[in-house]
Parts: C-alpha cells; sequence; structure tokens
C-alpha cells in the first residue's frame, strides 16, 4: 500500500473530492475519508467543517485506517450516496456517506450518516471531529448529552451518535477514537445538526433505515431522468450532481457548493458561488426539461420571478438561496485553499450591470412556455417590463458575462442577448403570452443593436465576432450567440466564430474564457462550460462528427467519481474554481442532448 | 373579570413567542417551545410545529387563568404583580416543568431511565434549560415576566 491519498499542507486536490447532500446542504469528502466542508443548516451558511478553505483552522472530520491503505470510489449506481473502499494490508473496509433525506420517526434537521462495513480481514481506523462553527469565528463548546458527544454554538448544535465506533475522548475542540472493524462487521457514525431547535438524536435503526431510503428516493429520481443517447452515464451523474446544487426550501440552483476555491492556486480569483445566478436560467430550464425534470424547472423559473421582484425591473446578477438581494462581500480570516487569498463570502458581483442577463431569462420563459404551454398573466407582464427595461439600457456599457472587474465596456456578447432577449419577447407576445403594447419598439430597438453587433462587433481580419468594440480579441462566451438563438446557426459570421474560437482559445479539447485582462493579477484555467458550449455550437451547426470527437474528449476529464469544477488547468489537468460546478454539469447535459437531438 | 385573563393571556403569550423567536434569532438559545411541545404528538415535522403553536396558545390560556384564580384569592392584581408571577413561573418552567415533567411525558425525549434506543430522542433541556444555550434562562424569564405583566395588567384593566 503506498499510504493516503496525496495532500499540500492539508489539503487535498480539488479533484479529490466527491459531493453528497440533502436539497439544502452539501458535504465535500476528500478521497482519505476526510469531510472538509460542510455548511449548516444550508449551503450558504457558515461553514461548520472548513477545511477545505483552512486545513488549519476550518474544521474535519477524518475517518480513515491507521495504517497504509489505497482508496477507491465511487457512487451507490444512480444515487448521491458515496461509497469508499480503503484496501489495507490486514483487510478491506467500506465506508457509505449519506446526507440522509426527511423519512420515517422524527428525523434530526440535518443528519449526516457514515456507515462503516468490515469487507475482508480486520482495519483499525481512527477518526475525529473538529466542528468550528461560524466560520472559524464562533465560539464552540463541547459538551455531553446522555453520553452523546455535543458541540453547541449559540443558535447551531451539532452531536455525533456511534455505535461500534470505539468510546469517544474529548479535547478542548475535538473529539476522537479508533475502533476495528472485522469482516462482516459494521459500525455507524451519525452527526445530526439542529439549528435553533433541540437536537435529535436518532437511533442506529432509524439512521441506517434513512440511509437505505435515502439511497433508493435517489435512484428512483434518477431512473424517471429521460436520455437515452452515448453519455447516459456521465449525463444522469451530471443530473444528480445539478440536483445537489437545487436549494429545495426555494428552487433555486446555487452554482456551486462551495466558496474561494481558486481559479488559480494561489492567486486571488477566489469568489462565492452559493448564490443563484439568473444568466443560468436558460441553461438550466433547458436540461431539466430535456431531462424531464419539469417540476424542478418550474420551481427554478417561479423562484427568478419572485426573486427579482424587489428589484424589478433590473435583473441582479445574482440572488441569495432564499431569494434575498443582499450579497455584500467580505473576507474571512482564513488561511484559503493552498494560501489563495482572500478567502470571501458574499458575492461583489451582485451590484454589477451585466446585460446579457435579460437574454438568457427570456430565453428561459420561451423554453418554460413552450414546454408547460404558456405563462401567466403577471409573469408575462413582468417579462415584457423587462423588455422595455433592454430597449431602455442596451447602449450602456456592462461588466460582461465573466463579471471582470474593470471599467465597464460594450461586451459584444452582451449585446447579441439583448438582441435575444427583445426577440423573444416579441415572439412570446405573437403568442399571445406578453401584451403587445410594447413589441413594435421591441421589434425596433432590436433592429438598432442587432446593427451595433454586426457593424462594430465583428472583426474581419480575425473572422470572428469580438469580445468588446475597440478591441479584437475572441471570446468564448460568444458561442452563446449560437446556442441561444442570436442568428441562424450556421450563418457565416457564427460559423466562422465557432472556429475562431477553437483556434485561439483551444488547449486540447479545453477552452479558456478569453486571454486577455479582466482586471485582476494572474491568470486562471481553461473554463469547462466553454468547452461543453462548442460541442453544443458544434451540435447546432450540424458539426455532429466534430462535436461528438470533443464531446469524447471532455466526459473522461471527470474525476473518479464523474463530477467538475469550474476550471481545469490544461497544463496538469488540475481541477480549478469552485466545485461541484452547475454550469459545467449543465453544460455537459446540454451538450449531450443537442448532439443526440441534431442526430434525429 | 375573566376575559380579562383570557385576552391578557392571549396577548402575553403572543409576546412570549416573539421574545423567544427573538432570542432564537439572535443566538441566545436553541429553545423552541412549539416544537418541544408538538413533537409530544406527532413525529411530523410541519405538524409538530402547527399543533406545537396551538397547544402553546392553549397552555397560554391555562396559566393565565391560574393567576386570574390567585388573583382572585389575595385580593390584588396588576401588571408589577404580574412580572412577579411571571418571574416564578418561569423558574418553575426551568427548574421542574421543562427539565423534569416534560422528559418524563414527552414521548421523544430522554430520562434518566430511558434504556437504549427505541426511539429517537430530542435533547433533554437540561436544568434551567441550560442545553439550549447559557442565555436561555435570561431569556426565558425576561419573557415569562413580560407574560405576566401583560396577564396582570389586562386583569387589572378589566376590574
Amino acid at each position: 500500500m503506498s499510504g493516503r491519498p496525496a495532500r499540500f499542507n492539508g489539503y487535498a486536490p480539488i479533484r479529490d473530492y466527491a459531493a453528497i447532500g440533502d436539497g439544502r446542504t452539501v458535504a465535500l469528502i476528500a478521497r482519505d475519508g476526510s469531510i472538509d466542508w460542510l455548511c449548516l443548516p444550508d449551503l450558504d451558511s457558515p461553514s461548520v467543517l472548513g477545511a477545505l478553505i483552512d486545513a488549519e483552522r476550518g474544521g474535519r472530520f477524518v475517518l480513515e485506517p491507521e495504517v497504509p491503505y489505497e482508496a477507491s470510489r465511487r457512487y451507490l449506481p444512480e444515487t448521491n450516496v458515496l461509497e469508499t473502499t480503503f484496501a489495507t494490508s490486514t483487510g478491506h473496509v467500506r465506508v457509505t456517506d449519506a446526507m440522509t433525506l426527511p423519512a420515517g420517526e422524527l428525523s434530526p434537521y440535518r443528519e449526516l450518516v457514515r456507515r462503516v462495513e468490515g469487507v475482508t480481514g480486520t482495519v483499525p481506523l481512527r477518526w475525529r471531529l473538529d466542528p468550528h462553527f461560524g466560520y472559524s469565528g464562533g465560539k464552540t463548546r463541547i459538551e455531553q448529552r446522555a453520553g452523546i458527544p455535543v458541540a453547541v454554538s449559540g443558535r447551531d448544535a451539532l452531536a455525533l451518535c456511534s455505535w461500534e465506533a470505539g468510546e469517544p475522548e474529548y479535547g478542548k475542540q475535538t473529539i476522537t477514537s479508533r475502533f476495528s472493524v472485522g469482516e462482516g462487521g459494521s459500525s455507524l457514525f451519525v452527526l445530526t445538526a439542529a439549528h435553533q431547535e433541540p437536537l435529535v438524536l436518532p437511533t442506529r435503526t432509524d439512521a441506517e433505515a434513512r440511509l437505505r431510503s435515502t439511497a433508493g428516493a435517489w435512484r428512483e429520481w434518477a431512473a424517471a431522468r429521460e436520455y437515452g443517447g452515448p453519455w447516459q452515464e456521465a449525463v444522469i451523474r451530471s443530473a444528480l450532481a445539478l440536483k445537489l446544487l437545487v436549494f429545495a426550501p426555494s428552487g433555486a440552483i446555487a452554482a456551486a457548493a462551495t466558496t474561494s476555491l481558486p481559479e488559480q492556486i494561489g492567486g486571488e480569483r477566489n469568489w462565492d458561488y452559493r448564490f443563484s445566478w439568473p444568466r443560468d436560467a436558460a441553461f438550466t430550464l433547458q436540461a431539466l426539461l430535456a431531462l424531464g425534470c419539469a417540476p424542478e424547472a418550474r420551481a427554478f423559473f417561479s423562484w427568478i420571478l419572485h426573486a427579482s421582484q424587489l428589484t424589478h425591473p433590473r435583473l441582479q446578477v445574482l440572488y441569495r438561496l432564499d431569494g434575498r438581494a443582499e450579497a455584500d462581500e467580505r473576507s474571512l480570516p482564513f488561511a484559503g485553499y493552498r494560501g489563495s487569498l482572500p478567502v470571501r463570502v458574499g458575492n461583489g458581483a451582485a451590484d454589477q450591470t451585466q446585460l446579457d442577463v435579460y437574454g438568457e431569462v427570456l430565453e428561459a420563459a420561451s423554453h418554460f412556455a413552450s414546454s408547460t404551454g404558456g405563462l401567466d398573466r403577471d409573469h408575462g407582464r413582468r417579462l415584457a417590463e423587462l423588455a422595455d427595461f433592454v430597449c431602455e439600457s442596451w447602449e450602456q456599457p456592462d461588466a460582461g458575462i465573466w463579471e471582470t472587474r474593470s471599467e465597464p465596456a460594450h461586451f459584444i456578447q452582451s449585446k447579441m442577448m439583448c438582441v435575444v432577449a427583445l426577440g423573444r419577447a416579441c415572439e412570446l407576445a405573437e403568442r399571445g403570452l406578453l401584451p403587445v403594447k410594447n413589441s413594435q419598439r421591441w421589434r425596433r430597438e432590436r433592429e438598432r443593436v442587432r446593427e451595433f453587433v454586426e457593424t462594430r462587433g465583428y472583426s474581419e481580419r480575425t473572422r470572428s465576432y469580438v469580445r468588446s468594440v475597440d478591441e479584437e480579441e475572441v471570446d468564448a462566451s460568444l458561442l452563446l450567440a449560437v446556442l441561444a438563438g442570436y442568428d441562424d446557426p450556421r450563418a457565416p459570421r457564427l460559423l466562422a466564430t465557432v472556429d475562431a474560437v477553437r483556434r485561439e482559445l483551444a488547449r486540447g479539447p479545453l477552452i479558456h474564457r478569453f486571454l486577455g485582462d479582466d482586471g485582476l493579477p494572474g491568470e486562471d484555467g481553461a473554463f469547462l462550460a466553454c468547452s461543453f458550449w462548442l460541442v453544443e455550437a458544434y451540435a447546432r451547426q450540424g458539426r455532429l462528427d466534430e462535436a461528438a470527437a470533443l464531446m469524447d474528449e471532455l466526459v473522461p476529464l471527470a474525476n473518479d467519481v464523474g463530477l467538475f469544477a469550474e476550471e481545469i488547468d490544461p497544463a496538469t489537468g488540475e481541477f480549478l474554481g469552485n466545485f461541484p460546478q452547475g454550469l459545467s454539469h449543465l453544460g455537459l447535459i446540454n451538450a449531450a442532448v443537442s448532439i443526440e437531438e441534431a442526430g434525429t | 373579570m375573566i376575559w380579562g385573563a383570557l385576552v391578557g393571556g392571549l396577548a402575553g403569550t403572543l409576546v412570549l413567542t416573539t421574545l423567544l423567536r427573538a432570542a432564537s434569532e439572535f443566538g441566545l438559545t436553541r429553545m423552541d417551545l412549539p416544537f418541544l411541545l408538538g413533537t409530544a404528538v406527532t413525529a411530523d415535522r410541519v405538524r409538530a410545529k402547527a399543533i406545537g403553536y396551538a397547544l402553546h396558545f392553549g397552555f397560554g390560556l391555562l396559566f393565565a387563568l391560574g393567576y386570574y384564580a390567585i388573583f382572585l384569592v389575595i385580593d390584588r392584581s396588576g401588571f408589577l404583580l404580574g412580572a412577579f408571577f411571571g418571574l416564578v413561573h418561569a423558574i418553575f418552567a426551568g427548574s421542574a416543568l421543562v427539565n423534569i415533567l416534560l422528559p418524563v411525558v414527552h414521548p421523544r425525549m430522554g430520562t434518566g431511565f430511558t434504556a437504549a434506543g427505541s426511539a429517537p430522542l430530542l435533547e433533554p433541556p437540561g436544568f434551567l434549560l441550560l442545553n439550549y444555550g447559557r442565555q436561555t434562562p435570561l431569556a426565558t424569564i425576561i419573557a415569562h415576566i413580560a407574560y405576566g405583566a401583560i396577564v396582570g395588567g389586562f386583569v387589572s384593566l378589566a376590574n
């Protein structure tokens, strides 16, 4: 055995993480069995286990063999239940991890179950729970309730119930023990959390029953997904990953489960992605509807229109998962993933102007109306007001889809999405789903924006639409013009732009967003969603061989359990950015579905 | 007048519930009386909260009638006397009622007699409800003093 999986100064590679969740929060588990990320009670709450972004002070729940081992992992088929097998020289042991869904007797507010089973021989294991509430800023007291270790901090409490797992030993901030599991034996840990209420301390029988029913619920959900193409396993895994990011209480979809995993190791592009971006609406609706997730699609669309009520007709770039608009950005006194500072919570991009969002939301409305047969009158009125707002705003510079923190500019992709916004508004009005009184104005302004794009946003020299006016740089976001229907996908300028993106921005199968300045020092990796957008653009242009070939190269780049981060370093293959990343998985689903649709 | 006690009981319970909820929101306590009461009846979390609120207001009215009976016996009432009753009520609630009696009658709360698990257990409150946070006694006492003052005040006004 070669020993435990590699860590760099206590930090596991991002690729080494797997995610489990319950529709309210997500935990990340490294290959060595350590839970390094868990926010409670919700995904956007402060971390209790935060070793992911501070290996010393963040807190973790370690569970691993005491002897050298090799670890292999998988999700139980079609579930978000993780199974890690540790192979040691003395035997094999299997750990099953899940956040359970409520069922049966009184369920804990949040519950994470870890079941240990002896497969062969006898394996000595050790565990250590080191909770640090409130991003390590909350005072944590370790106490006991009827012999059960409890960690308490203000409104929050955590209990660790365990069976056949050794006698807990109490440190000032930690609870530890060691135990052995023989062939056929089993142990159980239940981490139960309470928020503003007493803890529920479950029985072993109930917790194990919930573990089984949780696996069953995931299987049932996955079995109802509608995709039968060649990348089925990857598509279903992506759907399950996406489902982990759906915040069930509101229907919002988080962009990712983490904050401040860096886009460059040691760099400062570290953002909090535990918010929901209306921009992702069209991709999300398209993916959810294609896979037969109509309830989730309906919930997300309603959430967007609900969340944006307070800022209407301006669409904020992002909203909190509960629909609130505040997202004040601040830095935490954390060490940062492998020294990547600052560690941010909140997201300052919320206040930016990004004109493309309106196109995405109206495109989503069009998808939604087509699949459900209509829009209610109030939604129609508000969407019409968004189109009016686009008419008044499109001539302004904006921060663009990549949320650059440099000066606002006239980004061509933003203008293209204004064309899409006004085009969709006109179509919906023609179908009687939006009020028609301003539709002439929408049509007139759409042609003005299109003229702007065609005269100032295309370079004959590079044979491509450009990133922004007065520069000739190519930008991968221009692929969205094909995906969103800015023009006929096979229009000569779009065909040339897709080629230019591949030519200028590709490193193997991976596509960079752009190569120029974004207002911050350093560089980032290749953006996975862009690579999948290129696949989808090929498919929509009828270039199916190129699409399938690129897809075949991209899908194996997932980690061992099928998950993607935001970016990949083309030189090393290392994952970068927040994880798991919804947009990467949305891109994969939509690319696979587009190839399937174009081929039929 | 008994209507004064009932109206006072309703208003007092409303204020008590709001104060305890505010204390919870400010991170002073994890005490959740409707949840504790409701889970004695059902394991369903949503129903437990609804039933718990109904029971809580019912008990609020009953205690107000108790206060009223004592006011009648001693032939005095008023918000200050009510506040004193509230203080005694809070100490009784923290030391005996919720700490000792509730775990005995609550089917999902552990006591010293509970053997290895046949049912999930709610975290017991402990002496003066300290298990739910070190500021819980303070929050409980202030909320009950407010309750008592309101009941006493309404009874006094109605006389």
